[in-house]
């Protein structure tokens, strides 16, 4: 997942950019001002946007505003240090999806954005499955028929991107573009053999593959079933 | 102090002098009265007591005596006489009388005497009359003269005197009464704005600094001061009460976020568990966010302080010398400039005393110089001049730098702004310290000023009033001018 975070004060972008690479092993690009914010939230391969309000040049409203005005629907939390409710509900009625007030905690602002990257995929529950495949988001765990099945950070970063997105077909650009911050290119290699050894890692005891390869086009999450979703 | 009303006062006031002149205008017309009816009574008096000497006849006696004759002769009952002639005898005297005190006739002259008759009050007329006896016998007769005392009771007279006063001193109660209903309707109709001001000035507050007062109240020679001055306190209440509101809301926001900071520092530390390395690294980023969040709240305090200050509270008994503070700043910057690669040039005028306090004169410069020193880049030149004005000391701060966009320039001196668009905390510091000098100026009653362009380079002006003030007044006159805040 990757996320955008816009905020002027480089401390604080650099703390909630270290705790959400750390913690749920986001990407995360950092915008300093608003305008700069908008401009990389044109490519629209954030899965969330972290925007602050009191921003130089552009403010967060602004920024919101612009950002749905180009029928962009990724999720926004916004942080704000004003504390007024007039304006926290004017944020929510111009398309934020949730706030949070300064000082705030970061174990709350990692919660919230996992559960904003879910919604914003359609999934209301920590723990997403597809055929017999389960993953828990909280503590990142994989199952397979039952089975655990150990991942390293980067397998499971793309697994849980597919998962949110079955029988959908997912290019290499995309999942570079969703799993690295603004310097994807350099991985661009290595993708493919992160994907090769989460194949291996999930089918070694399975009898039907996983994931298909589809040559130039992408990957994809077979289903089985047909009631797919990631539903429990 | 105990309530009391206005109106109230003044009705009692005028009351007390209507009284006044009442009391005054009744003793005149008792004087009056009393004279104009006695005057009627005494000419009353003469003419009965003319009256009772032509009812003096010859006796027809041996010695041609006097005698009064009583048959067409009538006097009202409750009136007295007594008649003698030259030898004292009497003649007559009226029955209800007993009699005058002899001593009453010694005297030859006419005059009014009081009596006291059965115990009633009388005024008596004494006059002296001459009958002759025979006028047709040889010799013109023979003189016989009499003297008459009539009398009548004053009774009456005072009667109609204290009628007529008392009509006079119940007109002027009747008055008294009519112009104490009056004055309180008229004063009641008359206050009516000042009772609409104060109903508008009481729906004031400090959600709603709407203020109307009503037209007569402007029109009005009474109340216009009192409307006027209440609308421009009402301004600068408004005023100061926003602009504190405005502070208070950007402090909590820079407060807020410096606090987000350290907090999310110490928890991102917390979230796992780190090599001894990491951990000390960690540690000094929160120490120096902690620095930052103490340097927030001393410049916050610092600019409260100074904009609270009173024009007057910051007359200064001695001057500053201007060109020695920026020597003295100049100094505590050098190795700073020395380790960015910028060179400090000064060109002063010396010396330059200015009415500002030396530690606020410090503040001033470095602010300013600090400034200047984190926008210029490498190799770059500062220059600081100072000179004197006929009125005032300047000084300018000129750098090199990158300048300043033109957009912001107009919102330089505005509290927590930051004309660097990427706000880098370590560069562009809190967004106080223009806003620091900006105060300190303005206290002082100097003048600041910003030029850039950008590419080029700033140019900090700052202009300062002289000391000694060239038009000095002295300083008893100067703290007492000096209570007004100078524009």
């Amino acid at each position: 997942m990757r996320v955008l975070l816009v905020e002027d004060e480089d401390r604080l972008a650099e703390n909630v950019a270290s705790a959400l690479r750390e913690g749920p092993g986001y990407a995360v690009d950092i915008a300093e001002d608003g305008e700069v914010g908008v401009m990389l939230a044109r490519d629209r391969c954030y899965d969330l946007v972290i925007l602050d309000l009191m921003l130089p040049r552009l403010d967060g409203a602004g920024v919101l505003r612009r950002v749905r005005a180009s029928g962009d629907g990724t999720p926004v939390l916004i942080l704000t240090a004003q504390g007024e409710t007039k304006s926290i509900i004017h944020m929510l009625n111009e398309g934020a999806d949730d706030y949070l007030s300064k000082p705030f905690d970061l174990g709350e602002l990692i919660a919230r954005a996992k559960a904003l990257i879910r919604r914003g995929k359609g999934a209301a529950h920590p723990t997403l499955r597809v055929s017999d495949i389960e993953i828990n988001t909280l503590e990142q765990n994989v199952k397979r028929a039952g089975q655990r099945v150990d991942l390293s950070p980067m397998e499971y970063r793309i697994l849980e991107y597919l998962i949110h997105r079955p029988r959908v077909i997912v290019s290499k650009r995309e999942l570079l573009e969703h799993l690295y911050d603004y310097n994807w290119e350099h991985h661009s290699n290595v993708i493919e053999a992160h994907v090769s050894n989460l194949r291996k890692k999930l089918d070694a005891k399975a009898e039907t593959p996983s994931i298909e390869t589809l040559r130039g086009r992408g990957y994809r999450l077979m289903v089985l079933q047909p009631a797919a979703g990631a539903e429990q | 102090m105990k309530r009391y009303s206005i109106a109230r006062r003044l009705i009692v006031m005028v009351l007390l002098v209507e009284l006044l002149s009442a009391a005054c205008v009744t003793g005149l017309a008792l004087i009056y009265e009393r004279h104009a009816h006695f005057r009627a009574f005494e000419v009353m008096l003469h003419g009965r007591a003319d009256s009772v000497i032509g009812a003096v006849q010859d006796a027809e006696d041996a010695d041609d005596n006097v005698m009064l004759d009583k048959a067409d002769f009538e006097v009202p009952a409750e009136d007295v006489y007594e008649v003698r002639d030259e030898k004292n005898r009497l003649l007559g005297r009226s029955p209800n009388w007993s009699g005058a005190d002899p001593s009453l006739f010694t005297s030859r002259q006419d005059r009014v005497v009081k009596l006291h008759v059965n115990g009633r009050h009388y005024r008596a007329l004494i006059v002296h009359g001459l009958r002759i006896v025979d006028p047709g016998d040889k010799g013109g007769g023979i003189p016989r003269h009499v003297t008459v005392i009539y009398g009548s009771p004053t009774e009456r007279v005072w009667h109609a005197v204290i009628g007529a006063v008392q009509f006079f001193a119940l007109a002027s109660l009747a008055l008294m009464a009519v112009t104490g209903i009056a004055m309180a309707w008229l004063l009641h109709r008359g206050l009516a704005p000042l009772r609409t001001l104060a109903a508008e000035a009481a729906k004031v507050s400090a959600s709603s600094w709407r203020f109307d007062p009503p037209e007569e109240a402007r029109a009005s020679v009474e109340l216009a001061p009192l409307t006027l001055a209440m609308e421009n306190a009402l301004i600068r209440l408004e005023q100061s009460f926003s602009q504190q509101r405005r502070f208070t809301g950007d402090a909590a926001h820079e407060l807020k976020t410096a606090v987000a900071v350290v907090k999310s520092s110490l928890q991102l530390l917390s979230m796992k568990p780190r090599g001894v390395e990491q951990y000390r690294a960690g540690l000094e980023k929160c120490q120096a966010d902690c620095a930052r969040m103490e340097e927030i709240v001393g410049k916050m305090l610092t600019l409260a302080r100074f904009e609270n200050l009173d024009s007057y509270t910051t007359v200064t008994i001695a001057g500053t010398d201007l060109s020695e503070s920026i020597r003295q700043v100049e100094q505590q910057f050098r190795s700073m400039a020395e380790v960015r690669g910028v060179s400090i040039h000064l060109d002063l005028q010396q010396p330059l005393s200015v009415a500002v306090q030396t530690d606020e004169v410090a503040l001033l410069i470095s602010n300013l110089l600090l400034n200047a020193l984190q926008h210029s880049s490498r190799g770059t030149d500062i220059k600081i001049t100072s000179q004197a004005s006929p009125d005032c000391v300047e000084f300018t701060i000129r750098d090199q730098g990158e300048g300043i966009d033109p957009d912001a320039l107009p919102h330089v001196f505005e509290r927590f702004y930051r004309g660097d668009p990427s706000r880098n905390r370590n560069t562009g510091g809190t967004g106080l310290g223009l806003s620091i000098c900006k105060a300190i100026v303005d206290s002082a009653g100097g003048e600041i000023k910003l030029e850039s362009l950008p590419g080029i380079g700033t140019t900090a002006t700052v202009k300062l009033p002289v000391y000694p003030h060239p038009k000095a007044p002295q300083p008893a006159e100067f703290l007492a001018s000096a209570t007004f805040p100078s524009a």
